[in-house]
């Protein structure tokens, strides 16, 4: 038991030791559990990010260092988020895949001097946590308002949603009915469904009753969109014309294959696709394919890692490699580049990203399902945020 | 005679909390840059302390137990984040509070079990408790999270820093009040009917016991234990999640619990130490994979030490003891 | 009426995927005595191989479930061997211990060979294609499951009350040292109660594959859902766990039918009440 102390010790000692010239960025991240794919995409991201442009910015190493938090669980990310401060010596923090997580962690930014940038969590509020919080994700509110547009474009008048029921799925309904009802449309319903709703034949059935024209969905990525959409098709509303309409969270390219033929022309609005046409994408999807080892895993969460990593790099361009947070995050407000997702911006007001969304389609091309997008709503801000 | 048999106990416990607050001097020094992690073990260590009163010591069978902790960490939380209650200790008591309340009216419908559907009753609770917290997201912020916990400084004066010290320090004498105060409880005439309780509740209802009520009274001691470290785990983190109210939070108390040995005090705290510890140690070297270490730890115990790690501690120090006469 | 009709259906379906998928931990916790909660983690084993076998060789559907079960029952008889028999028998809070500790493992494992995306299985396109009933369609891979929900029940009331095999078993749940005594062995019939269970775990995953996907975190997603449909059932009893899982699957569907935002309330009241009313579970045999 006391060798084992000792080790510890002195891998502590030798951790905190500091090179002058090595940037160390802490990650946490689902790297474990449920969400390990997602996690698994922040560091493909990361991984891209740093093939393509190297890990030397300047004469300054960047070491990245890990932490696993599979599940929402803030008093841990508290405690990961100051050991990775106090303890590991990291100048920039990144991560963070669910919102109370990276709520617990923004109260210790300002005293640790350190930034953060959220690669993934989307509730609007949290850029209101702390000022030293950049977002390079989307937030629910900004990917699901585009859909009110286009639901009134294909001449939708009344529709059903039904989301999951816990705040990004209320977030969803939140913007869809305001955007949908704002341009004339008429919601016939609103349902929640509990997480971890599995069979969902009777919302099928409640769907059918409510005479609705089309439904807008939310379900957060992963194994409950397959029954949803299973249970879609296998209850005849897309044999009957009731047009599915959802964010991208939906469809995300790892579930396209076990959705099958059943997602064939579902519609989702979203920040990222895969198969976004720009050399920029061609050079990221590359670069994170060989990083994930896998094609079939590579999903949106790396795009808001891989972007992450330009912020975080310009940071430290501005600050020249010195731990000033304040500005490092003046730096980057404002900030505009060409990401694989498309022309983006950091508004310097929110420090959220300002983005395309696309409408996208899922088609079978080239003997796989992709999310084929068909069109672009330019520089969309977040609509769900208001100034603290 | 007796006047000696009654101050031993006194003298053990003086001991036992000299030695538990040395470790926590040795701790404080060897690794200051833990004590966010060392603090939220001891939150956990007050839950499961208290899953070990109605467990351990009392043979009741559940897997809701996290409905006490939530409890406590959502009522200090709100009545800090909506009502400006900012006062640490204030917020530990209206969770202590909030817990027994919780404590009693669950144990109403837990206890209506034996062995298996208790189990079953108990997930039951924790899963209803956990909807209900997720509906009523104005006041818990759902699934986001409640944030805007701004706990003010304990005593006026120090404040809950980056390091944590102050959070550590004050969770370490409340671990330590707390334990004596069960030790107590665990020994008065109180205590001993529990564990009559849970050896044979048919005889001590013959012997004209009232079985419900202790039980009843018993969980809403727990609950208030647990309750402090919620309102604990809320005033260190800031922000209380709905994971402080799931199954998963319950199920992993109690293979803390089992790990370190129920029926025991020091078994409770020794499990979840050496649990949280060895995930926080194996998931920062393999972020990716530690899972399948974690799950053969436990394999581990249970073929190697099936009392727990403290009865096989002291099964070490019986052979030892055996073998110099 | 249609509405009635089609909400039963619906119920029904869902009903039988829970009675496949918790008849083998019925047979383990009640006739065994042991709290398996990786019987998840088993249920998810067989998934993945009936995955592997339609998607990655392109086998039928048939030789899927063949092989799941198979594959699962061989990969389930060492940790019999070595580690389940060192619990028969144990402390409650023991076999719980042991049994989250081979699921954590087995989840692990999993996520390192399979992946953590989502598997799916290829079904034949009899099973993908709709039956029309007269008031709705249903997919028949749903109506293949309560086929296979009724002859699973009926073969193995068939099997513990009929068979000199079930009369072992009995014997051996009753008293164990007895039955030795009276040339049971009883290390076999228990070896071969837990193949038995485990078998039926590996077919409730790929039969309820389509309602329940197969992913890493299976084994720990449906843990609590299984535990409930046995104890309300009573462990060990076949009928028992038939009409819970019958039951509870029309509460939820109704629920989420009537009233989705409180479909989890509803789910765990009616749990509550039945487990108030009945302590022992609705058919339970044994306290």
């Amino acid at each position: 038991m006391s060798r084992l102390v000792l080790t510890m010790l002195a891998l502590m000692l030798s951790s905190s030791v500091a090179f002058a010239d090595t940037i160390k960025i802490g990650v946490v991240g689902p790297f474990s559990g449920p969400a390990a794919l997602q996690g698994r995409n922040f560091q493909a991201g990361i991984d891209a990010w740093l093939a393509v442009n190297g890990n030397t910015i300047d004469d300054d190493t960047i070491e990245i260092v890990y932490r696993d938090l599979p599940a929402a669980d803030p008093s841990q990310s508290a405690a990961l988020t100051q050991e990775l401060i106090v303890s590991e010596g990291v100048q920039y923090l990144g991560g963070y895949y669910y919102t109370p997580d990276a709520l617990a962690a923004a109260p210790i930014l300002e005293e640790g001097n350190v930034p953060m940038v959220v690669f993934n969590a989307a509730t609007s509020a949290l850029v209101n946590a702390s000022p030293f919080v950049v977002r390079t994700s989307f937030t629910t509110w900004q990917t699901s308002t585009p859909m009110a547009a286009v639901a009134r474009e294909r001449g939708i008048d009344k529709i059903i949603t039904v989301v999951s029921d816990y705040g990004p799925g209320v977030d969803a309904e939140n913007a869809f009915v305001t955007g949908f009802t704002a341009a004339g449309g008429q919601i016939v319903e609103s349902l929640r469904m509990p997480m971890n709703t599995n069979d969902f034949s009777p919302i099928m059935q409640r769907i059918k009753d409510s005479g609705a024209e089309a439904v807008f969905a939310f379900l957060p990525a992963g194994p409950a969109t397959l029954g949803f959409v299973q249970a879609y098709v296998e209850n005849g509303l897309k044999d009957a014309g009731v047009q599915l309409l959802a964010p991208g969270d939906l469809a995300q390219e790892p579930d396209l294959a076990a959705l099958g033929d059943n997602a064939l022309g579902l519609l989702t609005t979203f920040h990222y696709a895969v198969s976004h046409d720009s050399p920029e994408n061609a050079a990221f999807v590359k670069a994170a394919t060989t990083a994930i080892g896998n094609a079939e895993q590579l999903s949106f969460p790396a795009v808001g890692a891989y972007d992450g990593m330009y912020v975080i790099s310009k940071m430290i361009e501005a600050t020249g490699g010195k731990q000033d947070a304040a500005t490092a995050v003046e730096a980057v407000k404002g900030l505009s580049w060409i990401s694989p997702r498309g022309p983006v911006s950091i508004n310097p007001e929110n420090r959220h990203i300002t983005q395309n969304i696309y409408l996208r389609e899922v088609a079978f091309e080239d003997g796989e399902y992709i999310n084929k997008e068909i069109q672009t709503f330019e520089n969309q801000g977040d609509p769900g945020w208001k100034a603290p | 005679m007796s006047t000696v048999s009654k101050a031993r106990p006194v003298v053990q416990d003086m001991i036992a909390v000299l030695i538990l607050a040395g470790i926590a001097v040795v701790l404080f020094f060897l690794f200051p840059t833990n004590l966010a992690l060392l603090t939220r073990i001891i939150a956990m260590m007050l839950l499961v302390l208290s899953l070990d009163l109605v467990t351990g010591y009392s043979g009741v069978a559940t897997l809701g137990h996290a409905t006490v902790f939530g409890a406590g960490a959502y009522a200090a939380g709100i009545f800090a984040a909506k009502f400006g209650v900012t006062d640490p200790l204030l917020m530990l008591a209206i969770g202590a509070l909030a817990g027994a309340i919780a404590g009693a009216l669950s144990s109403l419908v837990i206890l209506r079990g034996h062995g298996l559907s208790q189990l079953v009753l108990s997930i039951a609770v924790v899963s209803l408790a956990h909807e209900a917290a997720n509906k009523l997201s104005q006041w818990t912020g759902g699934s986001d999270g409640l944030s805007g916990i701004l706990p003010s400084p304990l005593f006026g004066v120090f404040r809950f820093d980056l390091f944590g010290r102050t959070a550590f320090i004050m969770a370490v004498v409340l671990l330590l009040a707390v334990f004596v105060g069960l030790r107590i409880i665990v020994r008065s005439p109180f205590g001993m009917l529990c564990r009559g309780i849970k050896q044979d509740p048919v005889r001590v209802r013959a012997m004209g016991a009232p079985v419900y009520a202790t039980l009843v009274k018993m969980y809403a001691i727990a609950g208030a234990v647990a309750g402090l470290g919620g309102a604990l785990s809320a005033i260190a983190t800031k922000v209380v999640g709905l994971d402080s109210l799931s199954f998963t939070t319950s199920a992993e108390a109690l293979v803390m619990l089992v790990l370190g040995g129920a029926g025991r005090l020091f078994g409770a705290m020794l499990g979840t130490l050496a649990f949280v510890w060895f995930e926080d140690r194996v998931s920062a070297i393999n972020p990716f994979h530690w899972l399948t270490i974690v799950g053969v730890l436990l394999v581990v115990v249970v073929l190697f030490a099936p009392k727990g790690l403290v009865g096989a501690i002291e099964a070490i120090w019986q052979r030892l003891r055996r073998a110099r006469p | 009426m249609p509405t009635i009709l089609s909400i039963a259906a619906d119920a029904l379906a869902y009903g039988m995927v829970l009675f496949v998928i918790s008849i083998g931990l019925s047979v383990t916790m009640g006739l065994m005595k042991v709290v398996n909660l990786a019987h998840g983690a088993f249920a998810m084993i067989g998934g993945y191989i009936a995955s592997y076998v339609t998607q990655q060789m392109g086998l039928p559907f048939g030789v899927a479930i063949l092989a799941a079960v198979l594959g699962t029952v061989l990969i389930a008889i060492p940790l019999e061997r070595f580690l389940y028999r060192r619990i028969y028998g144990a402390r409650d809070l023991t076999q719980v211990l042991m049994t989250i500790g081979i699921t954590f493992v087995i989840i692990g494992v999993a996520n390192f060979v399979m992946g953590p995306s989502l598997k799916t299985i290829a079904l034949p396109s009899e099973l993908q294609a709709p039956v029309d009933l007269g008031f709705r369609t249903i997919a028949a891979h749903k109506l293949f499951a309560v086929a296979v929900g009724v002859v699973v029940a009926g073969a193995l009331w068939f099997i513990i009350e009929r068979t000199p095999f079930g009369v072992r078993l009995r014997a051996s749940v009753d008293d164990a040292a007895m039955a030795g005594a009276l040339g049971v062995k009883t290390k076999w019939v228990y070896a071969v109660s837990f193949a038995l269970a485990i078998g039926l775990a590996a077919l409730g995953g790929v039969v309820g594959a389509q309602l329940l996907p197969i992913e890493p975190y299976y084994a720990m997603h449906y843990m609590v859902t299984f535990l409930v449909v046995v104890s309300v059932g009573g462990a060990g009893s076949i009928t028992g766990a038939l009409v819970a899982a019958l039951l509870l699957g029309a509460v939820q569907t109704t629920g989420r039918y009537l009233m989705p935002e409180y479909g989890e309330f509803f789910f765990y009241l009616a749990v509550i009440a039945i487990v108030c009313v009945f302590p022992n579970g609705l058919m339970g045999r044994f306290k």
